[in-house]
């Protein structure tokens, strides 16, 4: 059942509508039972039955404990064991492959004829997102953050609420707990802003990101034939179909949430408009970078190992440059993390981690010599142009991480590179380059249809930086405001693209 | 301990951490009023504070201090 489903917006109406209508107090029990329906939709096997007891429970009795015996070595101990069956069944059921990869590469180097066969399993939905979110859990009771959730049926909801299954957001249980089974009213302004939200999500994905989809689809596809300019397209094409393809799929999960009355974090804060990488990630898979920092980085940090670590790179290198090397060395590890979490491949790994380490590292080290420069040059950095310069710079190194992130190998990502400045005088032959037009998976209408919805939404991004747009567009009068809701439920309905060569199932985050 | 005095020794620790002889730490200062005060330099900051009054945070703290004052009360609640 994807986002933009018919079946998923019919199970949406049903279920939202039996929520209102039974006794507030039963209300948390209709969003438990939905979201096993969704958790469970074609996949209702007793191998996925089990996969999810084997991180229900141990989670629901060890976060019960943990709580008990609280700040004991003990308490260490049955967190360490939760984390560790939680991993297990992750590793097992998703990165496995990864470890098949790699034995093969080792036997391929040193000439053994064996390989390994890539194994797949049949993973319940949103593993990757319900397993962190359980790791969470477990870590703030250790912590004394939250209390544990006693009831496991309510316990269960936490761990299955169906929205956030597809494609995040990573939410703590402490920040959900009383909305998720709190009850609601619905709530007129509730429904609106959650129906606008729903449908500016489903603008994102089906109008852009489906339409650009087709077009770096069909020049990836053959890079024999699409050359220079086109490659160079469908790399700078790539980062907005991902990113409206995936903030589009929170729009709908926030959308959704807000109609029922459960506030989710945000994931994406305009991550185009930053002027470095860092600032970027800042921006962009927010609440997985929140994670990755509470979780992993300040931990790392501040062990006992790191804390020597930096004590020593002190004595040796001095206090500025010393500091700086138990840092770097964390966000190796965190960046090489990400790109793992991303998928079990080694384009990930290079593409949405190691890539994006080395680029932070030069920009923290690039960083104060570049100030330096631009005072010494009397060079004013918070000038419109400059910023603009860093926007795109930004922009384009992100273009370039994503050709690993979006390539089926790393030997496919380096023909891609190879590709992009090669046949140039291509360009000059107008029968080859008209040919080609004709065939870069748009026709004239999905073009220019491209183009309108793209301007779309620079305009509202413009307008989302003043502060917030709906509030602003529920403030106009009654006429302007519906017009604006029709037109962005009709683009949708009409301009979506629901046609041949659009799979509604290719749902980038979804796979992760 | 005196707050008077756990102040004048974070002072220290502040201008150490982050090279700035200027800073003067308020209740009120938060990340937003020291430029290199980001997520990298937490850390470094609070293993600083630490080892400068023989304590220790817990993690929920260490992600949770809202403020200087927040960070001082945690302290004066240790030593």
């Amino acid at each position: 059942m994807t986002l933009t489903s018919l079946v998923f917006a019919l199970f949406c109406v049903i279920a939202l509508i039996i929520y209102f209508i039974v006794p507030k107090k039963f209300q948390w029990i209709v969003l438990l039972i939905s979201s096993l329906i969704f958790l469970f939709y074609g996949n209702f096997h007793i191998s996925t039955i089990i996969q999810a007891l084997v991180v229900l429970l141990p989670t629901y009795f060890l976060g019960k404990e943990i709580e008990k015996i609280f700040n004991t070595k003990k308490s260490r101990n049955l967190l360490i064991i939760g984390i560790a069956i939680i991993l297990a069944q992750l590793i097992y059921l998703k990165y496995i492959n990864l470890f098949v990869a790699t034995a093969n590469h080792i036997c391929n180097l040193f000439k053994i004829q064996y390989q390994f066969e890539f194994i797949y399993r049949n993973s319940l939905i949103g593993i990757s997102y319900y397993s962190l979110i359980m790791i969470s859990y477990l870590v703030d009771i250790y912590r004394g953050t939250c209390k544990s959730e006693k009831n496991i049926f309510k316990f269960a909801l936490f761990m299955s609420y169906f929205p956030i299954l597809t494609s995040g957001p990573f939410v703590r249980y402490g920040n959900i707990k009383e909305d998720l089974y709190g009850e609601h009213k619905l709530n007129y302004k509730n429904l609106c802003y959650g129906l606008v939200r729903v449908f500016w999500g489903l603008f994102k994905i089906l109008v852009i990101s489906q339409r650009i989809g087709m077009f770096v689809d069909t020049i990836y596809g053959d890079l024999n034939t699409y050359t220079f300019i086109f490659i160079i397209m469908a790399v700078l094409l790539f980062p907005l179909q991902l990113y409206t393809n995936f903030s589009g799929s929170i729009d709908v999960i926030i959308g959704i949430s807000e109609i029922i009355g459960i506030k989710l974090p945000e994931n994406f804060t305009l991550p185009f408009f930053s002027r470095t990488l860092t600032e970027f990630w800042r921006n962009w898979h927010i609440t997985l970078g929140a994670w990755l920092r509470d979780y992993i980085f300040y931990p790392l940090l501040k062990s006992n190992a790191m804390q020597k670590l930096n004590k020593k790179s002190k004595e040796i290198f001095g206090k500025k440059i010393g500091k700086k090397i138990p840092l770097y060395l964390s966000m190796l590890v965190m960046w090489t993390l990400i790109g793992i979490w991303h998928g079990g491949a080694y384009t990930y790994i290079i593409g949405s981690g190691l890539l994006q380490f080395v680029i932070m590292f030069f920009e923290d080290i690039l960083g104060p010599i570049s100030k330096k420069i631009n005072n010494k040059l009397g060079i004013d950095t918070e000038v419109f142009s400059y910023k603009l310069y860093q926007v795109i710079r930004t922009y384009l190194l992100f273009a370039f991480t994503m050709i690993f992130f979006r390539a089926t190998s790393v030997s496919n990502a380096i023909d891609i590179i190879k590709h992009l400045f090669t046949n140039i005088q291509s360009l000059f032959n107008l029968n080859l380059m008209f040919n080609l037009i004709n065939n870069i998976g748009l026709d004239i209408f999905d073009a220019g249809m491209l183009i309108i919805s793209l301007l779309v939404l620079f305009i509202v991004q413009l307008l989302q930086r003043k502060g917030n747009i709906r509030d602003k567009l529920f403030k106009q009068n009654i006429v302007f405001r519906w017009g604006v809701i029709y037109t962005l439920i009709f683009a949708v309905i009409i301009f979506g693209c629901y046609g041949v060569g659009y799979d509604p199932a290719a749902f980038i985050y979804r796979q992760f | 301990m005196e707050k008077e005095e756990i102040y004048e020794r974070l002072n220290k620790v502040f201008r150490d951490i982050f090279d700035d002889e200027s800073i003067v730490v308020k209740p009120e200062t938060t990340s937003s009023d020291i430029e290199d005060w980001d997520s990298l330099e937490h850390i470094n900051l609070v293993v600083a504070v630490e080892q400068e009054f023989g304590m220790k945070f817990n993690m929920n703290e260490v992600t949770t201090m809202k403020n200087v004052g927040e960070m001082v009360d945690i302290i004066m609640s240790r030593i």
